[in-house]
């Protein structure tokens, strides 16, 4: 006991090692490339939570990083507050707002969910688009900066930290919940609602508390991306995103933090990699992947993986 | 076995109708403290709506359930697990992406104390809860017999193991009642035979038991007491022994599988659905 | 008053179009429980049949128009014995057809940007554009025929389901599942033909709204949303309610954009709204479903 807890705490110093090192030997393109894919990676773990674990197909993932972006941004420059402020009221504003969708949507089941969502995330691209000089309308915030925190500039390499702060701290706190009472309530409620309601589990409150949970948290990724490049804009937070992140999931082994991580990894990388070489090839190739997984390894490439290793285990 | 006098639900008066249809007809009944409560009646008897009626989900056009003289008719399934009232499903309901230890342990749910900011922290007692509940779910795992499935997935496990994860989910919620929705349904005759030793131990550690049954072979020798049904009124009321040479209850079984006779000594093939 | 009979007829025709898209929803949605985002593709695929069939090829609506919808059932057949039928035989969860489904919606998406780029193609309709009045009520000879065709593709699909025993054994498919097979109904048959009928219909919704702006790849999603947002109002119960939902969607964005003094941008915001109060009010829709007998 205490030994397997010792090195699980010694993976996790040398995951955090691993991860805050690497922003310092890229070179600038490869650094924005690294944040960017930490951002995604945290999205796809918080994503996979309520998707994979919790059961609820919502689309507005990307719409709650939009809002957590924006308002800090707003709040930061258009109010004056000062960064800790802004931070606290993207947070509250994002889980006010899962709040009120999740209460009203945990009555409906199934793909009424996704387009209640969907509708949600539609509506917030309305509002960003036309929201005039508080939002910038369809060009989106721009000239703006991240704060000095007690008067250290955070820049550069030193910024990407912050990404991994977050993306870890999105791991660390589902991991966590994930292996308690509230974790298997949202995995009994996935597999079978009636069942999960017999033992006790109290449905609808566990679905708002996830809806609202991960939302927070896509929200405070989405603070972060939005001091990347210091510009937020529609596009970004809208449906196409949305859809990636939950075909990013499917691919890398849906209900599994290794395989929304692995799934996440891929895809960025894939895209990076061949969307300069192979331009529209590469989406196609992307959703043909997607059918494949959904055909032929339900579980995804986690699922593979652990399919694999169990059969050299068995051929010893 | 241990049958105290004190009533811990008592059912008065409980009515259900479908459009035209009663299904349910002003039955009363008392499930006493640490007893064994069979209900058993023909098909469409109304014994499984009366458990429907128990396990919430189901509104009842009239009567009353009453647990420790508090009204339960009307609860959301959830609360009533909260008071004590866990339950097993005629059609197996496992939670089939977990394994077989993780599906205990969501019967365990109430059982819960820490909120999630303990947990999250971390907390000791919230530690110390988690762990209590492991073991726990893995005695009862042991107590059911499935040990060697502990961390197997649901779907490996035959329909007869599948109704000992059931018993064991249901345990682990620590009920003071428990609610069998037609054990012996689609088992073999060891199975059975397992079952009924599963649910005499269940009864030896004070907890009451509802069993609903069609069976009749299966009921009587677990029951302290029987209350029959037919045509959704109660037309007897007693010791297993006094039930078996009821002149009512022969009529009622008559015209279905030719008498309690024949219905008690025929449990060769294990029955599809109710 | 013109100026409103005119607005009219137009709006009637986005309805129309929107009414047709819940019904390639519904046709689905129905018998299978799967709720198909592809549609809007395949309108879109629709469209550029009918592009390439009447404008590249030349041949004369009146046959192109069925072509382009035939070559979309065929698509639709195609696509539920590939990719659908394995997940159903496999027992495999009820999301996951509808997961598979948003795959290939990027798939058809991809394949048509790779081929026809992401550009505006013409595509005329069958009448031209003279302005036709019919008393005091006037519009293109476009919207015309779009109201003309939706109402005998509704009447036509009415019938199918109200008269033929084909129809009614996908309604009672639609009810009981494990009921129908037992009464001898071809489980995949019905389904097979479920995923040509919404193909073909939403070709046609496609290929008809076209020629009322232009055929791009773009106007897919667009369409696949405001389907939706139909069925949802109309309810996903009664045929009727298809056409219904569209109708009021129709409306109430024409006359928002018409007569509500906001910018054009935030009238975009009129069906997601519609569609979240439905949601919350009255997710079954308008219409119930009929008592079941």
């Amino acid at each position: 006991m205490g030994a397997a807890l010792s090195s699980s705490w010694l993976r996790w110093i040398a995951g955090i090692a691993a991860l805050s090192i690497i922003p310092f030997v890229l070179q600038p393109y490869e650094l924005d490339l690294y944040r960017k894919m930490l951002f995604w990676v945290a999205l796809a773990i918080s994503y996979n939570f309520l998707f994979g674990i919790a059961g609820q197909m919502a689309l507005s993932h990307f719409a709650f990083a939009g809002i957590g972006a924006y308002t800090v941004v707003i709040m930061l420059t258009q109010a004056d507050l000062g960064l800790g402020l802004a931070v606290a009221a993207a947070l509250l504003l994002a889980a006010i707002l899962a709040f009120i969708v999740s209460f009203a949507a945990t009555r409906l089941e199934g793909f009424y969910l996704a387009l209640a969502t969907l509708a949600f995330a539609q509506l917030l691209t309305v509002v960003l688009n036309e929201g005039g000089s508080l939002t910038g309308g369809t060009g989106g915030l721009t000239s703006y900066s991240f704060p000095a925190v007690l008067g250290v500039k955070i820049e550069g390499p030193w910024y990407a930290l912050v990404m991994v702060a977050v993306m870890l701290g999105t791991l660390a706190i589902l991991l966590r919940i994930d292996r308690s009472w509230f974790g298997r309530a949202c995995r009994a409620i996935r597999d079978n609602t009636e069942a999960a309601a017999a033992m006790g589990v109290d449905v609808a409150r566990t679905k708002i508390i996830a809806f609202t949970l991960t939302s927070v948290m896509a929200a405070a990724a989405g603070m972060v991306y939005a001091f990347f490049d210091n510009t937020v804009n529609p596009p970004v937070f809208g449906l196409e995103n949305a859809f990636l992140v939950l075909f990013m999931v499917i691919v890398g082994g849906s209900g599994s933090h290794a395989g929304a991580i692995i799934g996440a990894v891929l895809l960025r990388l894939t895209q990076d990699i061949l969307e300069p070489i192979v331009g529209h090839y590469h989406a196609l190739g992307f959703g043909v992947v997607v059918v494949a997984a959904i055909l032929f390894q339900p579980k995804g490439l986690i699922g593979a993986w652990d399919a694999l290793r169990a059969r050299i285990k068995a051929g010893k | 076995m241990t049958a105290t006098e004190k009533i811990l639900i008592e059912v008065r008066g409980l009515t259900k109708n479908f459009g035209g249809l009663t299904a349910v007809d002003g039955l009363d009944f008392d499930l006493k403290e640490g007893e064994v409560l069979g209900l058993i009646g023909p098909n469409g008897a109304g014994k499984s709506t009366t458990f429907n009626l128990w396990s919430g989900g189901y509104p009842a056009s009239a009567g009353s359930v009453r647990l420790d003289g508090e009204e339960m008719l009307g609860l959301p399934p959830h609360r009533i697990a909260a008071r004590g009232i866990m339950r097993t499903f005629q059609h197996n309901m496992p939670f089939e992406g977990m394994s077989v230890a993780d599906n205990v342990l969501v019967g365990a749910h109430t059982t819960m104390r820490s909120g999630l900011v303990p947990v999250l922290l971390g907390a000791g007692a919230a530690r110390a809860e988690e762990r209590k509940a492991r073991q726990r779910a893995d005695e009862l795992i042991d107590f059911v017999g499935l040990g060697e499935f502990r961390d197997a997935e649901v779907s490996t496990l035959s329909f007869g193991q599948g109704r000992l994860l059931e018993t064991a989910r249901a345990l682990a919620g620590e009920p003071r009642i428990m609610l069998f929705d037609e054990p012996a349904a689609g088992l073999t005759p060891s199975e059975c035979d397992r079952l009924s030793e599963i649910i005499r131990g269940i009864a030896e550690r004070g907890i009451s038991i509802l069993l609903i049954e069609h069976d009749m072979r299966f009921l009587l020798p677990l029951a302290d007491r029987v209350v029959v049904l037919n045509f959704g009124r109660k037309i007897a009321d007693g010791a297993p022994d006094t039930i078996r040479s009821d002149p009512a209850v022969v009529d009622a079984y008559l015209g279905e599988a030719g008498g309690v006779g024949a219905a008690a000594g025929s449990r060769a093939e294990p029955r599809p659905d109710a | 008053m013109a100026d409103l009979l005119e607005l009219l007829v137009s709006a009637s025709a986005s309805g129309c179009i929107y009414g047709l898209m819940a019904l390639a929803y519904l046709l689905i949605l129905r018998p299978t429980g799967i709720i198909n985002f592809a549609v809007g593709e395949w309108a879109m695929i629709g469209a550029f049949a009918a592009v390439v069939l009447s404008v590249q090829l030349e041949l004369p609506s009146i046959l192109a128009i069925p072509a382009s919808a035939l070559v979309l059932a065929i698509l639709g057949w195609l696509t539920e014995w590939s990719v659908v039928r394995p997940l159903v035989v496999r027992g495999a969860g009820h999301l996951a057809p509808i997961l598979v489904l948003l795959g290939m919606l990027v798939v058809y998406h991809q394949v048509m940007l790779l081929s026809f780029g992401g550009g505006q193609e013409p595509l005329d309709g069958p009448f031209g554009f003279r302005r036709v009045e019919i008393g005091p009520i006037a519009g293109t000879p476009q919207s015309f025929f779009i109201i003309v065709t939706t109402i005998a593709v509704f009447v036509a699909v009415w019938l199918f389901f109200e008269r033929t025993v084909w129809g009614k054994s996908f309604e009672a498919v639609a009810i009981n599942r494990r009921a129908a097979a037992l009464m001898g109904i071809n489980l995949r048959l019905v389904t097979a033909l479920a995923f040509a009928g919404g193909a073909a219909v939403a070709a046609l919704a496609g290929l008809l709204d076209g020629p009322r702006g232009s055929v791009e790849v773009a106007m897919a999603l667009p369409l696949a949303i405001q389907g939706f947002s139909a069925l949802v109002i109309g309810g996903v119960n009664r045929v009727e309610g298809a056409l219904l939902g569209g109708i009021i969607l129709a409306f109430a964005e024409d006359l928002t954009r018409r007569y509500v003094p906001i910018p054009s941008g935030l009238a975009l915001g009129v069906t997601p709204t519609l569609l979240i109060i439905f949601l919350l009010v009255r997710p079954t829709g308008l219409l119930r479903a009929k008592e079941a007998s």
